[in-house]
C-alpha cells in the first residue's frame, strides 16, 4: 500500500457542525508511504475515530477513505484481515494487550500470525533496550501502563507494514523511554520504508516529521 | 494456535460441557440403539422360508361357531378368488388342492419304531414352491413322492414321540435318513409310496406334495370329484402392507401363516422405533441447545479478547476455529461413546433374543454408525456455523 487518502471525511457525530476547522476533516489529505506524520488533536476532536476508521474497526463517517485506489468501504472481512497483518500496524491508545498472557506471549501471538516475522533474539533485544527484559514472563495485567505501552510497541513491530499507526504511543513514558521508543520506531519504519502516523493530544514523540496536521 | 487457545479457553465451564456431553451422548445413543435394534429385529419378523417365498400368504375362511352351525361353506368361490386377485397388494393367488382320499403315513429314523398317523396332502401350483423343478415333480407310477413337511410336524415327532420312546431326534441334517411310508386308501383301492422329504417349512401347516402327484392321485383314487379350494396361497407385494390386514378383516378371512402377524409386528416395531428415534433426536436437539448456549456465553465472556485478536489481524475463521474444534471434539467423543454403548447394549439384548430366536443373526452395526455419524455431522455443521456467525457479529461489532 502506497497511499492513504481521506476525501471529505467526517465522523457522523460531527455532521451537524458547520464550523469545523481541521486539517483533516472535510479536507482532501494524502498520507504517503515512507513519510512521518504527526496528528495533533485536542480532546473530542475525533482522534480515536480517525484511528478506528483507518483500522476498519468503525465505519461511522461520511466522505471517503481510500487505500491506494480502493474505497475502504468495499473491503471484505478477509481483505481487512490481510491489511491488518501486512499493511497497517497499529499501536492502540488503549494498548489492547491480553492481561492474562505474559509479555512474551503477547508479542508472540502477533509474531506467530506474521509467520515468525521477527526472530526471538530481535524481540529480546528490544525488550532489553526498553528496559523490560525482566518482565518477559510477567503477565502484562500486573505491569504498569508505561511498561505495557512498551510491550504494545514491540508487538506493533513484529509484523510487516506500510503504515504504522501509533495512537498516543508515549502518553505514559518518561522522556528517556519516549526517546528510545521514538528511535526504535523510526529505525524500523525506515528499514521497512513505511510511513509512521503518530497522534498526540499533548506530549509527542520527537521524530523527523514530514508534516503535522491539526485535527 | 496454542497461544490463541490458551487465551480463548478461559471461561470454559467444564460443568456445562459435561452437561452437554451427557445429554448429547444420551440422545445419540438412543438414536443409534433404535436403528440397530430395528436392523437386528426386523429379520426375525420377516425371515425367509427355504421353500415358500416370504411374500406368500396362506388364506382361509374364518371358522366360527356360527359358520359351523349354519354349515356355510368355508371354501372359496371363483368370484372370491378373482376379487382377491384384483387387490393392489396381490401379485397372484391360487387355491390349494386337497387330497380327496385317505392317507396314513409312517415316519421313522432308519428302521426305528415308526410314528404312524393319518394325515392329508395338499398341493399348490409348482411355481409357488421354491424348489428346483427337477426335484419337485412326479411321474405317474413312480414310487417316490417328494414331500415338504411342516416344521411343527417334526416338533411333534421329536418332542411328542421320539422323546418318550428314547428315539433319536430329527433335524435338518438328518432329513436323508428319515423313512417315510405313505399309504393311500380309497374306495377304488389303495397304494403305497415312499415319501422323499425335501425339507421342513416354517410357514406351511400342511404336508405339501407336487401338483402333478395331487392331480394324478386324486384322479386315480377318487375320480370325478372337484372341490373348491378351502385355502388359497397368495403372493403379495409386501407382507408388511397393512392394507392386507384390513382386507382380510373385512372379508372375514384368516391368514394361517404368521406373515400377517409379522406385518403387524413389523408395523408396530416401526412405530416404536420411530418414536424412539424421535425422542433421541429431541434429546440431541436439547443437548445441542445447551452447547450453543454454553458456547455463546463463552464467546460473550471473551468478546473483548476475540475483538482484539481480530484487530491484530486474525481472521474470523481462525478465531472461531478453537471453539469449533472444541465442539467437534466433543461431538466425536459423543459419537464414539454412543457407538460403544450401542454395541454393549446390543450384546445384552442379542443374548436375550437368541434364547427365543436361536437362528438370530445380528445385522452389521454400519446403519447405526451411519445414523450416529449423521447426528454428528448435522450437530457439528450447525455448531460450527453458529460459532462462525457469532465471531463475524463481533467483527461487525453487533455481538
Amino acid at each position: 500500500m502506497q497511499t492513504i487518502t481521506l476525501k471529505h471525511t467526517l465522523p457522523l457525530v460531527f455532521a451537524q457542525q458547520a464550523d469545523i476547522k481541521s486539517d483533516i476533516w472535510r479536507q482532501e489529505v494524502s498520507l504517503e508511504r515512507g513519510k512521518f506524520y504527526l496528528i495533533e488533536a485536542a480532546s473530542g476532536t475525533g482522534k480515536s475515530s480517525l484511528c478506528s476508521y483507518l483500522q476498519g474497526y468503525r465505519r461511522d463517517y461520511e466522505g471517503e477513505i481510500r487505500f491506494d485506489d480502493r474505497d475502504t468501504r468495499s473491503l471484505s472481512v478477509g481483505e481487512w484481515a490481510r491489511i491488518r497483518q501486512k499493511s497497517i500496524s497499529t499501536l492502540h491508545q488503549e494498548l489492547r494487550l491480553f492481561p492474562e498472557l505474559s509479555t512474551w506471549d503477547n508479542i508472540q501471538i502477533k509474531n506467530n500470525l506474521s509467520g515468525g516475522f521477527r526472530k526471538d533474539s530481535e524481540i529480546r533485544d528490544w525488550l532489553e533496550t526498553l528496559g523490560i527484559a525482566d518482565k518477559a514472563e510477567e503477565k502484562t495485567g500486573r505491569m504498569s501502563f508505561g511498561q505495557q505501552q512498551r510491550v504494545a510497541l514491540i508487538r506493533a513491530l513484529v509484523q510487516p507494514f506500510d503504515f504504522l499507526l501509533a495512537d498516543e504511543p508515549v502518553s505514559h513514558l518518561d522522556d528517556t523511554n519516549a526517546s528510545l521508543v521514538g528511535d526504535i520506531l523510526s529505525a524500523e519504519a525506515k528499514r521497512q520504508g513505511a510511513a509512521v502516523i503518530v497522534t498526540s493530544i499533548g506530549k509527542h514523540m520527537n521524530l523527523p516529521y514530514d508534516k503535522t496536521f491539526h485535527l | 494456535m496454542t497461544l490463541v487457545w490458551k487465551l480463548l479457553k478461559q471461561h470454559i465451564s467444564p460443568l456445562q460441557l459435561a452437561g452437554f456431553l451427557l445429554a448429547n451422548l444420551f440422545g445419540t445413543w438412543i438414536v443409534m440403539l433404535g436403528v440397530q435394534f430395528y436392523r437386528d429385529a426386523i429379520p426375525l419378523l420377516t425371515q425367509d422360508d427355504a421353500f415358500i417365498n416370504q411374500n406368500f400368504l396362506v388364506v382361509s375362511k374364518r371358522v366360527t361357531t356360527a359358520t359351523t352351525l349354519t354349515a356355510s361353506s368355508n371354501t372359496f368361490s371363483t368370484s372370491e378368488v378373482e376379487d382377491l386377485r384384483k387387490q393392489p397388494f396381490c401379485k397372484r393367488a391360487a387355491g390349494f388342492t386337497s387330497s380327496r382320499y385317505k392317507v396314513s403315513a409312517s415316519m421313522s429314523l432308519q428302521g426305528g419304531t415308526p410314528l404312524q398317523t393319518e394325515l392329508f396332502f395338499e398341493s399348490v401350483p409348482d411355481s409357488f414352491v421354491d424348489v428346483q423343478q427337477a426335484e419337485w415333480n412326479y411321474t405317474p407310477g413312480d414310487e417316490n413322492v417328494p414331500v415338504i413337511l411342516p416344521r411343527s410336524y417334526v416338533a411333534l415327532y421329536n418332542f411328542g414321540f421320539a422323546q418318550s420312546r428314547g428315539l433319536p431326534k430329527v433335524s435338518d441334517g438328518l432329513i436323508g435318513m428319515i423313512d417315510m411310508g405313505i399309504f393311500i386308501h380309497s374306495r377304488s383301492g389303495g397304494a403305497q409310496f415312499r415319501g422323499k422329504i425335501l425339507g421342513f417349512s416354517n410357514r406351511l401347516n400342511t404336508i405339501l406334495v407336487p401338483q402333478d402327484f395331487m392331480d394324478w392321485s386324486n384322479e386315480r383314487f377318487e375320480p370325478g370329484r372337484t372341490d373348491e379350494p378351502s385355502r388359497l396361497i397368495v403372493e403379495v407385494v409386501s407382507p408388511a402392507d397393512d392394507a392386507i390386514a384390513r382386507y382380510m378383516q373385512e372379508k372375514n378371512y384368516d391368514v394361517e401363516d404368521n406373515k400377517l402377524d409379522a406385518g403387524r409386528a413389523t408395523y408396530f416395531l416401526r412405530v416404536v422405533v420411530s418414536l424412539v428415534l424421535l425422542v433421541g433426536l429431541l434429546v440431541c436437539a436439547l443437548s445441542f441447545y445447551i452447547l450453543m448456549l454454553s458456547v455463546y456465553l463463552l464467546v460473550q465472556k471473551n468478546t473483548h479478547k476475540l475483538e482484539t485478536l481480530l484487530l491484530l489481524g486474525y481472521t474470523p475463521a481462525r478465531v472461531a476455529r478453537p471453539y469449533q474444534l472444541l465442539t467437534i471434539g466433543l461431538n466425536i467423543a459423543v459419537l464414539v461413546l454412543a457407538f460403544i454403548l450401542t454395541l454393549l447394549c446390543r450384546n445384552y439384548y442379542t443374548d436375550m433374543l437368541t434364547l427365543i430366536f436361536p437362528q438370530m443373526e445380528t445385522a452389521s452395526p454400519i446403519a447405526a454408525l451411519g445414523a450416529g455419524c449423521a447426528v454428528f455431522a448435522a450437530a457439528s455443521a450447525v455448531n460450527c456455523t453458529a460459532i462462525r456467525r457469532k465471531v463475524i457479529a463481533i467483527w461487525h461489532r453487533k455481538a
